[in-house]
This record gives structure tokens, sequence and C-alpha cells, in this order.
């Protein structure tokens, strides 16, 4: 790794961590706002819910989830902190190397004295720092707006542990897949746009998949791999499912090593 | 009319992905539809659920048992995806000349700034439209296989114009950032925090009564499928709204266009 390039890499995501952080933050703050009033009405609903067959609240993704318990509620929360963190994941991966050859600063770059391999952990490591750092973020401020709003009533911290550290693995998921998919393509046009598609694609799978009550899907979206209802009412990890995710990425950065060592680099004229 | 046609001939790859998609969709979902239709358990079901959740996830309002309740639930997804197409669509159209430099020789053409975005702009509806159209015939080759009223194609006409719509929304919102941010990154970072906030918004809006004031700040809840499909006829709030959003984002969009300093 290369201290620079690293250094150079975080100052670029700087701004952009922020943002994330904020948002996330702000979004974590005005829905936990409203639990206490949801929570009420909540218990109504779950007197309901109970008389209901399994198997038609599993395949509504209603299974698991007690809206009016706190974890429950942050269940809701949290699908949107993932998201939002995938898609950030995302574009830090489909930009982290395409970026270079749009700004047609790549021949620059590989001109230096730096192996390809040290180019890419060096970029790899900054991105994932960045994330982490966002990652962090989300964790102390999960913290917070919970003991801030739960109102005296009790939840499990390990599960909520649990939770926050699917976050880790869904981030890594998305930041590893992204740059794959960006070293196979010839050019990143637009990578936000690339970033969008990617997350919400997969989120649509997974939402679309759990209304259709069909596991196929489970396999194919982290964000069933990593289900906080699933999390929330098992108090553990699918692992098959997670480990689905941990071949991916591990997949994932061999095959972009592979291919980037061996790119062809489109530069100026 | 040149700047027209080559815009739509750049974009038709980014058309072809994003049809695919949407085709992809259809026929998955309604293949799957076969499992709800005319399942009186699961219509029962519906009928005792209380609202607080289930109107969130838009369950409550639709009979899922038939196909016209299906495309009600499947209007969500359906302006997820359009909303993103045309809103990266809006702004990459007029970001990627900066981007891909070349937009100095676009400005020395004969043309005028306003022109020159006028047929970028109609090019990138162009292209919403088609894929407006696919998603229509799309659906209408996957309900085939079912039983359809002549309720369903008029609330399909309906769901289509508020899908038009919001593309158009969306659109003029990319088109305007594409135009007034200072550097191109800018604009597209902007657009997707725009629909990231637009979708997590609708959800919470969705949520509880006492939020329903928020679904003026989302395009996503300016088009209910159910008032659509029960009342067949559209909000005139939203109409006032979407336009007034159109509107003011175009305006804003040549205004700033006009007197840009290029990032080169």
């Amino acid at each position: 790794m290369k201290m620079n390039i690293f250094l150079h890499e975080i100052r670029r995501h700087k701004q952009s961590i922020l943002t994330w952080s904020i948002s996330l933050i702000l979004l974590l703050f005005v829905f936990m706002a409203m639990f206490n009033s949801f929570a009420s009405e909540a218990e109504v609903l779950n007197q309901t819910l109970a008389q209901m067959p399994k198997e038609l609240l599993t395949a509504f993704g209603l299974d698991g989830v007690d809206m009016s318990t706190v974890l429950g509620f942050f269940s809701f929360v949290f699908l949107f902190c993932q998201i939002c963190l995938a898609v950030q994941a995302a574009s830090y991966g489909f930009g982290l190397v395409s970026v270079e050859e749009t700004d047609l600063t790549a021949d620059f770059l590989l001109a230096k004295p730096i192996g390809r391999g040290q180019i890419l952990t060096s970029k790899f490591l900054a991105a994932f720092t960045g994330l982490t750092l966002t990652n962090a973020v989300v964790w102390i401020g999960s913290f917070v707006v919970i003991e801030l709003f739960r109102d005296s009533r009790p939840y499990e911290t390990n599960t909520l542990l649990l939770l926050l550290i699917s976050l880790f693995f869904l981030q890594l998921f998305f930041l590893s897949f992204a740059i794959l998919l960006s070293l196979l393509m010839k050019r990143v046009r637009s990578v936000n746009t690339a970033a969008m598609a990617l997350a919400f694609g997969m989120y649509a799978l997974s939402a679309f998949g759990g209304m259709l009550g069909d596991e196929t899907f489970d396999l194919l979206t982290p964000f069933k791999h990593f289900d906080p209802n699933t999390i929330i009412s098992q108090q553990a990890y699918e692992l098959p499912l997670v480990m689905i995710s941990v071949v991916i990425i591990l997949l994932s950065v061999a095959g972009s090593y592979w291919l980037y060592l061996k790119r062809d680099i489109h530069s100026v004229n | 009319m040149n700047i027209y046609l080559r815009e739509l001939k750049a974009n038709v790859k980014s058309l072809l992905i994003w049809s695919g998609a949407v085709v992809l969709f259809v026929l998955v979902g309604f293949s799957k539809f076969s499992a709800y239709e005319g399942n009186p358990e699961l219509l029962a079901i519906f009928d005792s659920m209380p609202p607080a959740l289930i109107s969130a996830m838009e369950l409550r309002a639709f009979n899922l048992t038939t196909v016209t309740g299906f495309l009600g639930l499947m209007f969500t997804y359906f302006s997820l995806m359009l909303a993103i197409a045309a809103g990266t669509w809006g702004a990459d159209i007029i970001v990627k000349e900066e981007r891909d430099r070349t937009v100095e020789f676009a400005l020395t053409l004969p043309v005028t700034r306003a022109r020159l975005i006028t047929a970028k702009a109609l090019a990138a509806t162009t292209n919403s439209f088609i894929l407006l159209l696919v998603t229509w015939a799309s659906v209408l080759v996957g309900s085939m296989s079912y039983q359809t009223t002549p309720e369903f194609y008029q609330f399909l006409v309906y769901i289509m114009i508020a899908l038009f719509i919001l593309q158009l929304i969306f659109l003029s919102i990319g088109i305007f950032l594409g135009c007034a941010m200072k550097h191109y990154k800018k604009a597209s970072s902007i657009m997707m925090f725009v629909l990231l906030q637009a979708y997590i918004v609708s959800m919470l809006a969705g949520l509880d009564q006492r939020l329903e004031f928020l679904r003026f700040i989302t395009p996503f809840k300016y088009f209910n499928p159910a008032r659509l499909l029960h009342e067949s006829k559209f909000d005139p709030t939203s109409l006032l709204l979407a336009a007034a959003i159109i509107v003011v984002c175009l305006a804003g969009a040549y205004f700033t266009y006009q007197r840009r300093d290029l990032y080169l």
C-alpha cells in the first residue's frame, strides 16, 4: 500500500463521506423520533397479526417484525440505512478505477513507479476506510437515537450489534462487486447511475422476492443475505446466505486484481 | 435536429439495458402472480389486516387476487425504475459533454445554447417515452394469460399517464441539475440524493396518517395508484405541483445554461 495514494483517495472522498454521514444521521433521527407515537398503535396491530396464518406473514415479510418493539421499529429504518450505504459503497466501487480513465489521469498514475496491484490495494483500502467511517457514524447514531427515543422500552444490545455488523459485509459486497463490474466494462459512463442501478436493483429483487415469497431471489441479493427481520427474529445470521455474500466478496476482489493487472487502459491519444 | 438524432443514437445502449430490466421485471412479476390469482384465502387475510403497517406497503387498497390489483402493487416498482432512468438520463445528457470534453465542440456549432438544450431535452424525453411504451407493452403481454377486465385497461392507461408525468418531473430535475451545477460530477451525485430522498420520504409518508403532508415533497406520492383505480382521476394539487416543478426546473435550466461558465 502506498500512503500518498491512500491519503489522496481519502481526501477525494472527504466531502462525500461527510454528506452521507450527515444524511444517515438525519434519517435515523427523523425515523426514530416517530417511534413513540407509533409503538402504541403497533401493539393493537400485533394482536391482529398474531391471528393470521404463518405462511402468509412470511410471504409478506411481516413475520418476526414487531413494530411495537424498539428493534422491530428500528429494522424499518435500518433497511433504508442499508440502501443508502449500498448506494454509497457501489458508487465508490464503480468510481475507484474508472474515474482515472474518465478524468484521463490513468496514464499519469500508471507511469508512477508503483505496481498496479499496489495502486488497487491503496485505492481499495482508502474507499473501504471511507465506508467504515460512515459505518461508524451509523453505529454511534443508532445507539444514540435508540437511547434518546426508546422511552425505557427494552431492547437486545446483541441483536442490534448483529445488525450493525452486517453493514460491514453489505458495504464490502457492494464495494468489491462494483469494482469487478467496473473492470468488466470498457468504460463506466456515469458512476452514480451505475451505483444506483446496482443498489436499487438488488433492493428491488429483495423486496419483490419477499412479496412473492420466492426463495430463489434470496440467494441473489445481499439485502436478503442480511435481512434485518430475519436477524431480529432469529437473533443470528442465516449462515448459508451470509456465506454466499462472503464468497462473492472474495471472488470479486480476486477477479478485480486479475482484471486490473492486465487491463488495457485508454489514454489521451 | 442533428443534435436530437445524435443524442438518440448515443443513448440507444442505455435504453436497451433499461428496457431489458423492465421487461424482465414485468415478466417475472406476472409469472409469479399466478400464485395469487383467485386465491380467496388471501383475500380474506387482506380484509382483516389493520391499516398502519400494511398501508406502508401499499397492500391495503388493492385486491391482490386480480390482475388490476397486482398492477397497482407493481406501480411503486415501475415508478422507481422509470424515475431513476429519467433522472439520470436528464442529468447525463447535459453533463456528458463536459465529462467527455466535447462541450467546446458542441458550443462552437452554429446553434444557440438554448436550442442545444431543447434538442437534448427532447431527446431525453423521447427516450423516456420509449421506455414507457416498453413498460406498457410488456404489461400487456404479461397480463395476456390472465383474466382482464375493461377496468384493467382503463387503469393501465391512468398508470401510464402517471408514470409519464413522474418521468417528466425527474427528467426536468436532472436537466436542471446538469445545467446549474458548476462541476459535472456534482449534478449526478445531487440527482442521486434527490432520488434517494424522494423514495425514502415516500415510504415514510405511507407509514402514518399524521405524515400525510410529506407526500408533497416526494413526487413518488403525487400519484396514488389506489385513488387512480377507485376514483379514476388525478389529484389536482399533485398535478399542479408536478407542472410547477417541471416548468421551474426547465426555466432554471435555460436560464443557468445561458450564462454558464464551462468546466474544462
